[in-house]
């Protein structure tokens, strides 16, 4: 993906003949796939998987945006998507073929009317990230290290149109109909929105460092508002490298466990004690780095969930060691959370229910021991057969209608990403500490 | 610099009356100097906006050369760059450019506008020597018989552009942005060594036997 970014579809026409060309190879490939189990050659469906995957990674990339943001949010639930799908949409959150020269020079001149070379005292011409709706260059001032992030022309403009392109391939896949998704859609959309507007995020994160500033082994940028603009913004260049090539230089337990607990830390504190999260935990967003014996670095608050007290009320209610005890308590809640209807049939009431008992009881786990060992393989494995068997339970494949307040979407991504990150550190986390944090406000 | 003036005074008056003026005696009569003055520096009013328009594409290259990533950019990256500065100074002038662009579009379709034809010259120089440097880095295919062509090709395509930005009701003209990316990218894969360039050899390779 290190060519230049060659083409932009910008039109929503454009983008439509996009996604068309997509079907189309998609469709082809099952044609493929088909043909050669005809001829009695051995196609599993993971080559057919494996190619599809790449045809959509393909159309995704090359749209930008809004797409490419479901696409990272859809890779976050790998349980959800065959793997084949998961790991093209995986490379998505690292790398998308960076805009062209001229057109950053170009997105400086509008916004300051002058070119980042006169700007800045050094600006690498070269995008050291893609950050799915812009890029990030590099760049120095006052000899300060900074990270200018550069938004993707037209993209606020084309998610609505970008949704509406993406809903009836979703609703496929998923076998859902609009008037089901609909609230769902709007929660996701309104947040893409936010994340289009960098003035929000810019004070979104000087906030969440001057709230989080006394919590351990946590860096933040610092914000340039002098240098930002609604579709620029320039923060400080953090040290640390990313998950994947930080794992690579074998870094110890010691500093792994500490890297782990000031994530928790973070997340926990941000949900008891600020009521919004940063919901975008996929490994692009932290840098880390054995600085202190690990220091995690936190970038990037556009998507910032903020939670209502009532559902807050009904997600730390639901995690809760009493619930579990007394499963008149669970059905409660999950009534409450517009899970459980009235209307529902006695055996669909009990199907939900017995399955719900079993994620909660596993995801909520860690929040119910006073340390957790994130990299015990058997926890890991139990997530992902959990996964498997929801996706084979055939009488809950019946049940494809998604269910559940709207606010849960972004804080399931939260914590599904949260736990992805601490599983993939292998992290011993003292987790029962969340009261403690809060106090310490 | 009685040339300059003159052409101030033009472009003032093509601004607030939306024409030219009806005579060189009313325009030199408004600026207080002779008429003979006038003809010294340009023989009719359309010289005039043939210069404007020069003008508007030496200080675009110019501009665009100043950056310093300049010299590390590919002739594609120029050609970019070209353009959207470009795009920068019209719509600084927006009004005489619509204007101009507008009227004379709307006479040929597909033709070049005489008023075009002295930045049709500076451009095409500049075209050949961005596909010259293309030939020596290998970002363009050496076609002997064709490439002569190119400028011309290439000429089609600012055509397109400015066409396109004539007619751009998008906000901050997004739409000419992505139109330029689009066709820069589409000419440069044209020109660079492609699918044609070995159908090619390969027919003459057949051929010779």
């Amino acid at each position: 993906m290190d060519e230049p970014q060659t083409s932009l579809p910008t039109t929503k026409v454009a983008r439509a003949a996009r996604f068309a060309k997509t079907g189309l190879s998609v469709g082809a490939n099952y044609v493929k796939h088909y043909a050669k189990r005809a001829v009695g050659a051995d196609s599993t469906t993971d080559d057919l998987h494996a190619a599809n995957a790449a045809e959509l990674y393909g159309a995704l990339s090359e749209m930008k945006g809004s797409v490419l943001k479901v696409a990272q949010m859809m890779a976050m639930e790998k349980n959800l998507l065959p793997t084949a799908y998961a790991d093209q949409f995986a490379k998505a959150q690292y790398q998308t073929p960076p805009l062209s020269g001229p057109l950053v020079v170009k997105a400086f001149r509008d916004a300051f009317g002058q070119s980042p070379y006169t700007l800045y005292e050094e600006f690498e011409p070269e995008a050291r990230q893609a950050a799915s709706i812009g890029q990030v260059h590099r760049a120095k001032k006052d000899g300060r290290q900074l990270a200018v992030k550069v938004q993707y022309p037209g993209v606020a403009a084309s998610i609505k149109s970008d949704i509406n392109l993406v809903k009836p391939i979703a609703l496929r896949v998923m076998g859902l109909s609009e008037s089901q998704v609909r609230p769902y859609l709007e929660e996701v959309e309104a947040r893409l929105l936010e994340e289009t507007d960098y003035a929000l995020e810019l004070r979104r994160g000087q906030e969440m460092a001057a709230s989080c500033a006394h919590l351990p082994h946590l860096q933040f940028p610092a914000y340039y508002p002098e240098l930002s603009r609604v579709r620029i913004l320039t923060m400080d260049w953090l040290p640390g490298q990313h998950m994947k090539e930080f794992l690579a230089t074998k870094p110890s337990h010691e500093v792994r466990n500490q890297l782990g607990q000031a994530l928790w830390d973070f997340y926990q504190f941000q949900l008891n004690a600020l009521h919004q999260v940063h919901a975008d935990p996929h490994p692009g967003n932290f840098l880390l780095s054995t600085d202190n014996g690990g220091t995690v670095g936190v970038l990037d608050f556009g998507c910032v969930k903020e939670v209502p007290i009532d559902v807050y009320t009904l997600f730390t209610a639901l995690l809760a060691p009493e619930t579990f005890a007394d499963e008149s308590i669970l059905e409660g809640l999950l009534a409450e959370a517009g899970v459980l209807r009235p209307t529902d049939p006695a055996a669909l009431r009990a199907l939900y229910l017995r399955t719900l008992r079993v994620s909660l009881e596993l995801v909520g786990r860690p929040f119910r021991q006073a340390i957790f060992d994130f990299g015990d393989p058997t926890y890991v494995q139990s997530l992902y057969a959990l996964g498997d068997d929801l996706m084979a339970d055939p009488d809950l494949k019946k049940q494809r209608e998604p269910r559940g307040s709207a606010h849960f979407i972004y804080l399931n991504r939260t914590y599904v990403g949260l736990f992805a990150l601490l599983t993939e550190l292998g992290a011993v986390v003292a987790t029962n500490v969340t009261a403690a944090v809060a106090e310490a406000r | 610099m009685e040339k300059d003036r003159i052409k101030q005074a033009y472009l003032d008056f093509v601004l607030n009356e939306g024409h030219p003026p009806q005579s060189v005696f009313k325009l030199t009569q408004q600026l207080g100097i002779a008429e003979q003055e006038f003809y010294t520096h340009y023989p009719n009013f359309e010289a005039i906006d043939r210069e404007l328009w020069a003008d508007f594409g030496h200080r675009a290259r110019t501009a665009a050369a100043s950056e310093p990533v300049w010299e590390g950019y590919s002739s594609r990256e120029k050609l970019l760059a070209f353009y959207y500065t470009l795009l920068e100074i019209l719509k600084q002038n927006r009004s005489y450019a619509l204007m101009s662009l507008r009227r004379s579009l709307k006479k040929m379709p597909g033709l070049t506008p005489r008023v075009l034809d002295d930045f049709r010259q500076d451009f095409e120089i500049f075209v050949s020597d961005l596909l010259a440097a293309g030939r020596v880095s290998g970002e363009i295919a050496n076609r002997p018989l064709v490439q002569d062509g190119y400028p011309r090709f290439f000429w089609q395509q600012a055509l397109f552009v400015l066409g396109f930005f004539a007619k751009d009701d998008t906000v901050n003209f997004e739409r000419t942005d992505a139109a330029v990316e689009k066709a820069v990218t589409l000419s440069f894969d044209l020109v660079g060594r492609n699918t044609l360039d070995s159908a090619f050899d390969f027919v003459r390779f057949l051929a010779r036997r």
